[in-house]
């Protein structure tokens, strides 16, 4: 008979199921690697009447990080802040690692709401990723218009997505990108992505828990 | 052998002549080179007859060299790649490539319905709106169709295009339009200057002009000056040239639309990579570089095969190395035909004639016209052409009215050139009449766009270069790139631009064509002259001039020129044709893009979803979701059977339902109670920390919006639900509440519906199921854990989990949230908790039929058309506070006492299926609109009462509980009698919620 200590409580990830490491595509060199993003802290911060500045102040001492103003991502070793709206950020961290602490911590000067769950982040590289984000995303990705560390609310494929570049590959100098979406979506968002991909040859490095 | 391609020049030409290739034309093979467009090489193997014509069936060949061409119209392709309508002008040749000729029957040679030509009477302009007047009902069945069969173009394929299309979205400082000499200065000028550049060219080899005609740049030929500029076009890392792309529409703020036929110059389309790509490009400046279109003559015969446009002779005769005839009549009403005479006479054509109706010709081409050993007729005109198939011979008249006659089977026509403004007239602005070259020239430009070099109007080459340079440097001058100092003006040789067009040759024998495509003729003008339908608009849609797939880029001003003659006037006096997006025709599927099937729309799955998949589940689409429908078990056929096994399932054990899907918004702030207060009917400030309670917000016009249960979690933390399809609406009113009408609340809200799995626990067994997956230090008792509380737990060893003890069956129930990703496992562990209790996965059906048995409104009331009152919950409305929609709620027509509100029905005859839709009318009383009241909004089969239930709203319902009303359905026949009953079926007393 069934009792809870027999049943496993296997975590499934937003993109299991979905993903499937290997190469894809046109046969070569990949134009675009991807990587699952799984299993990241991601907390979305909405600031209290009158309480940015104190919060600023303690994400400055809990994380080292300040507040963006604009739509811009800023990271330190382990966390990021990315703008997500006026007076709103999402805080997110490789993982769960003291995670709901520092939410707890923040909680008295924000509205707090973990979405750890509720987005499917992948990060994209290689030569070919603005040719392929071009084929959805209505922004200017160009460098000039789109540098390192911006950060925009966008669509793509008519699905909602939270964009934003990080530092370049060290090793090709290639752009890299990072994309959140709504969890529900992974499945539709895939199917853009690989079927925009596919023309330049596309790798999966990493597909996610589950 | 089709292998000689009798009528290709031996050498010369842009043609690659170490790759040959096979195609097939009305199941001919032939061959051609790579570099060829459909028509080169149908030219090259003497293929004159291409198609007929639209309503006439008149053989028609080859007009023009470009996107221009009305004639040359061509199925290509097969099967579900059949494209009907190709242009063969821009048909780029490949191994192998297929086409037919379109409206014959059953042969292009042999045509039945040619027959029509003798018909033309009663073909005239406006002829389906005289002819096929009466009888009336004879227009469907009979007229109708023998018109489409008759006046077709190509057969579109009938199965699902098999290739794949994309979108995509550029960016550029400048934009250029046509690569010709000028855009390719205006790109060279731009792209110099560090300016992001894109180059379109819907050639699949940029040059323009510079291909087809014999020209010098700097004292070197054209096509080198091309060459040498896009190798440095290629070489700045900005600039960007995109060949094969059209630009199809201007649009608002620099937003240019337009489509890359990535492959359709091959056989398929390469593994991966789309067919064709539709671009979105935004551009900060954009310069129209797009050339112009060369003008025919309107004369009797002007469509016979062999009539060609004098540009397009030199096109074929240059670029692809083409002979379009042997025997050459050039007719030119200025000095650019000239150089097609001789360039003719170079190609080793004979040019027998050149007429020129200018009375004075410059003395110099006279002489040209001798040493070509031309005979030359100045003040003379082409009135006839003929030969039916192809062209015989030309009547020449003089002014005199001396008429002569020489065989032939080439004429090219040379009128002067319509400058190709089309994009300018985009955002309405109209195009002005220039009579120095007598055309239209752009007027008012869309923002951002300029024009240069023959688009502009100015023919002349130099003019292109200069044009082109001066206008791309500005362009990039204005987005902010220093322009570097121009280069020496470049040293052409000299323009052959003088012209006194003739817009069509009265007197010869047989119709003189004006808008070629959809077969309209002069005396068609004249009729619609005659008619009174002169203005430019009324004229296109009596006549259908221009409005055919090419429109009217060939027709629109001989069109005008003859009506202006009819009526009097100018031609700018006449009018002007403005134009719309696209440019050129467009694949429907080139827009759709990846959204077609599957991925018309984005869809969304809840994080349950392989745990139902892997059930066996049928699934629903209900707004973006895929949710389940019902769980068949093997052996269950029908939906109903397996409907009512979950449905007695809960009733009788307990059941789970994923409710992922509906809307979570975390609402936090210490105005988070009054907020609430406001959106929502009832009051919420009393509500205890751990707690629900089931609200229902209104519009602003008192009708209701949405409902749902919001706990509080924390003094200043709730969490709201609203229903799957109402979640974003929801949503986007409590921003707006919050932003525009009380932003001095202390109230901040996100929606949290990705984050949390919910499922839906039901039955008398619930509780003992939930302890099977609930951490023990939980009490899940009936004290510790009463109806509507809602608790922050634990589950499967300190998952954070979320507990409210709520119900939408009417059976003790609790729905049960974890964060997303242990979702499919919190599923898996419910199953093997209940196992021992016979737990049943159910689905939207099942949920559908417990809320009907208990009277629950759904989507299905909450209808945009109801009320609170309606609903029966106009007891909710609390009268201690404001709310939205409280106002006009109270409006005299929304509390009538007889407005139809919510009452439940049961057949009076207990077998009788009831049917939603279905409206009530009294017993006795005829069915029409005066005795309707109300109607049935949900019905369901209750298992559990074993007969049809429903849900409705009828006039003064609930005073009227156990009396008698009858519900027609007109559309299923239905009329069955009616007991008006309380809408809750099932424990009425609610003993089983709070068990």
């Amino acid at each position: 008979m069934a009792d809870a200590a027999t049943i496993a409580w296997t975590p499934r990830g937003s993109w299991a199921g979905i993903l499937a490491s290997g190469e894809f595509g046109t046969a070569g060199q990949p134009g675009v690697t991807i990587e699952a993003r799984d299993g990241l802290g991601i907390a979305s911060l909405i600031a209290g009447d009158g309480r940015d500045e104190a919060l600023a102040q303690a994400l400055q001492g809990h994380i080292g990080l300040g507040l963006p103003l604009t739509p811009c991502i800023v990271s330190s070793a382990r966390h990021s802040l990315v703008w997500a709206g006026p007076d709103q950020w999402h805080l997110i961290a490789p993982d769960r690692n003291g995670f709901d602490e520092l939410l707890r911590d923040l909680a008295p000067l924000a509205a707090i709401s973990d979405q750890s769950d509720g987005r499917a982040a992948l990060r994209l590289s290689g030569p070919k990723v603005r040719d392929t984000l071009a084929k959805g995303c209505m922004l200017d990705l160009h460098p000039s218009a789109f540098p390192v560390g911006t950060a925009a609310l966008t669509s793509i494929a008519y699905m909602g997505v939270h964009l934003w570049r990080i530092a370049d590959d060290p090793a090709s100098g290639d752009a890299v990108f990072e994309i959140m979406v709504a969890r529900s979506m992974a499945g539709s968002f895939w199917s853009w992505l690989s079927a925009s991909a596919a023309e330049f040859g596309c790798k999966v490095t990493a597909t996610g828990r589950g | 052998m089709s292998a000689k391609q009798p009528f290709r020049r031996g050498d010369g030409g842009l043609i690659d002549r170490a790759s040959p290739v096979s195609f097939r034309f009305d199941g001919r093979s032939y061959q051609g080179y790579a570099g060829d467009t459909l028509a080169a090489a149908l030219l090259a193997n003497g293929v004159r007859l291409v198609g007929r014509s639209f309503k006439y069936h008149r053989p028609r060949g080859i007009l023009s060299a470009g996107p221009e061409e009305p004639n040359a119209l061509v199925e290509l392709r097969s099967g579900a790649r059949r494209e009907p309508n190709t242009r063969a002008t821009v048909a780029e040749l490949y191994d192998g490539l297929e086409a037919q000729s379109q409206n014959r029957w059953p042969s292009l040679d042999f045509d039945i319905l040619s027959i029509n030509s003798l018909l033309a009477p009663a073909l005239t302009a406006g002829f389906y709106y005289k002819t096929f007047m009466w009888p009336a009902a004879f227009w469907e069945k009979l007229y109708e169709p023998l018109i489409r069969r008759a006046a077709g173009l190509g057969r579109a394929a009938m199965e699902e295009d098999p290739d794949h299309y994309e979108k995509a979205f550029a960016f550029c400082d400048v934009l250029v339009i046509g690569g010709g000499p000028a855009g390719i200065s205006a790109a060279l000028a731009a792209g110099r200057s560090g300016a992001r550049v894109i180059l379109c060219d819907e050639d699949f080899r940029p040059g323009g002009r510079l291909l087809a005609d014999k020209r010098e740049i700097d004292a070197r030929a054209g096509s080198e000056w091309v060459a040498d500029a896009l190798a440095e076009l290629a070489s700045l890392p900005d600039v960007r040239i995109m060949t094969r792309t059209t630009v199809l529409g201007v649009y608002d703020h620099g937003i240019y639309g337009a489509v890359e036929r990535v492959s359709d110059h091959l056989p398929l389309p390469p593994v991966h990579q789309p067919r064709q790509r539709a671009w979105r490009i935004t551009a900060k400046r954009a310069v129209l570089a797009a050339g112009a279109i060369e003008r025919p003559v309107v004369f009797a015969g002007n469509d016979t095969p062999g009539v060609m446009l004098g540009g397009a002779v030199r096109t074929y005769l240059n670029r692809y190395a083409v002979l379009p005839g042997r025997e050459a009549v050039v007719f030119t009403t200025g000095d650019d035909g000239w150089a097609t005479a001789r360039d003719l006479t170079a190609a080793g054509a004979n040019v027998a004639a050149i007429v020129d109706p200018r009375p004075q010709v410059d003395a110099a081409l006279v002489a040209l016209g001798k040493a070509i050993g031309a005979r030359v007729f100045a003040g003379s005109a082409v009135s006839r052409a003929s030969g039916g198939k192809a062209l015989k011979q030309v009547t020449i008249r003089d002014a005199s009215g001396r008429e002569t006659s020489l065989a032939c089977d080439l004429l090219a026509v040379s009128n002067g050139w319509n400058p190709t403004l089309h994009l300018t007239s985009h955002q309405n602005t109209r195009p002005v009449w220039d009579e120095a070259i007598q055309a239209f020239v752009p007027g008012t430009m869309p923002a951002g766009l300029s024009a240069a070099g023959s688009a502009a109007g100015h023919f002349g080459l130099a003019e292109a270069l200069v044009d082109g340079a001066r206008l791309g440097s500005e362009a990039a001058a204005d987005c902010g790139f220093a322009a570097k100092p121009l280069a020496a003006t470049a040293k052409t040789d000299p323009d052959a631009v003088s012209i006194s067009p003739v817009w069509r040759v009265k007197g010869g024998k047989g119709k003189a064509f004006v808008d070629f495509q959809n077969d309209v003729t002069d005396a068609d003008v004249e009729l619609a002259a005659r008619e009174g339908f002169r203005p430019v608009e009324h004229l296109k849609r009596y006549t259908t001039l221009g409005m055919a797939t090419d429109q009217g880029k060939t027709s629109n001003i001989s069109g005008l020129a003859i009506m202006a003659e009819q009526t009097g006037k100018t031609i700018p006096e006449t009018g002007t044709t403005i134009f719309r997006p696209p440019y050129t025709p467009v694949a429907i599927g080139a827009l759709a893009g990846h959204h077609r099937g599957p991925d018309f729309r984005p869809m969304r799955l809840a994080p349950t979803h392989q745990w139902s998949k892997d059930l066996g589940a049928v699934f629903v689409e209900t707004g973006l979701w895929l949710r389940g429908q019902y769980y068949p078990k093997p052996g269950e056929d029908h939906w109903l059977t397996t409907v009512n096994r979950e449905v007695l399932a809960v009733r009788n054990g307990v059941g789970i339902c994923d409710v992922s899907t509906l809307g979570k918004i975390d609402i936090q702030g210490n105005d988070a109670a009054e907020f609430l207060e406001r959106v929502y009917i009832n009051g919420w400030k009393a509500l205890p920390v751990g707690k629900a309670r089931y609200g229902l917000m209104l519009r602003e016009d008192g009708f209701v919006m949405d409902d749902g249960t919001t706990s509080r979690l924390a003094e200043t933390h709730f969490l709201m639900t609203t229903t799957t399809a109402n979640a974003a609406k929801v949503m986007q009113h409590l921003e707006y509440c919050h932003q525009v009408l009380w932003p001095t609340l202390d109230v901040r809200m996100v929606s949290v519906s990705e984050q949390w799995a919910q499922v839906a626990v039901a039955g008398p067994k619930a509780r003992e199921v939930l302890r099977g997956v609930v951490d023990a230090q939980h009490d899940l008792s009936n004290e510790a854990c009463p109806y509507l509380a809602a608790r922050n737990i634990t589950v499967g060893g300190g998952i954070p989990a979320r507990l409210f003890r709520i119900s939408f069956s009417g059976e003790l129930a609790y729905e049960l949230a974890v964060p997303a990703d242990h979702g499919d496992a919190m599923m898996r562990a419910l199953m093997a908790a209940g196992a021992p209790y016979g737990i049943t996965p159910y689905g939207t059906e099942a949920l559908g039929v417990m809320r009907i048995e208990k009277g629950h409104v759904a989507g299905n009331e909450l209808n945009g058309q109801t009320t609170a009152r309606d609903l029966g919950l106009g007891r909710m409305m609390s009268a201690k506070k404001d709310f939205i929609g409280r106002v006009m709620a109270g409006r005299e027509a929304l509390i009538e006492t007889e407005r139809p509100a919510l009452v439940g029905f049961k057949p009076v005859e207990i077998g009788q299926r009831l049917r939603a839709g279905a409206h009530f009318i009294g017993l006795g009383k005829p069915a029409a609109m005066e005795h309707d009241e109300g109607y049935m909004t949900s019905v369901a089969y209750s298992p559990v009462l074993k007969h049809w239930i429903g849900l409705g709203l009828l006039k003064n319902g609930p005073k009227r509980i156990g009396e008698r009303v009858r519900a027609v359905d007109p559309v299923r026949n239905g009329d069955i009698v009616l007991e008006i009953c309380n809408p809750v079926f099932v424990d009425p007393e609610g003993a089983r919620l709070h068990g």
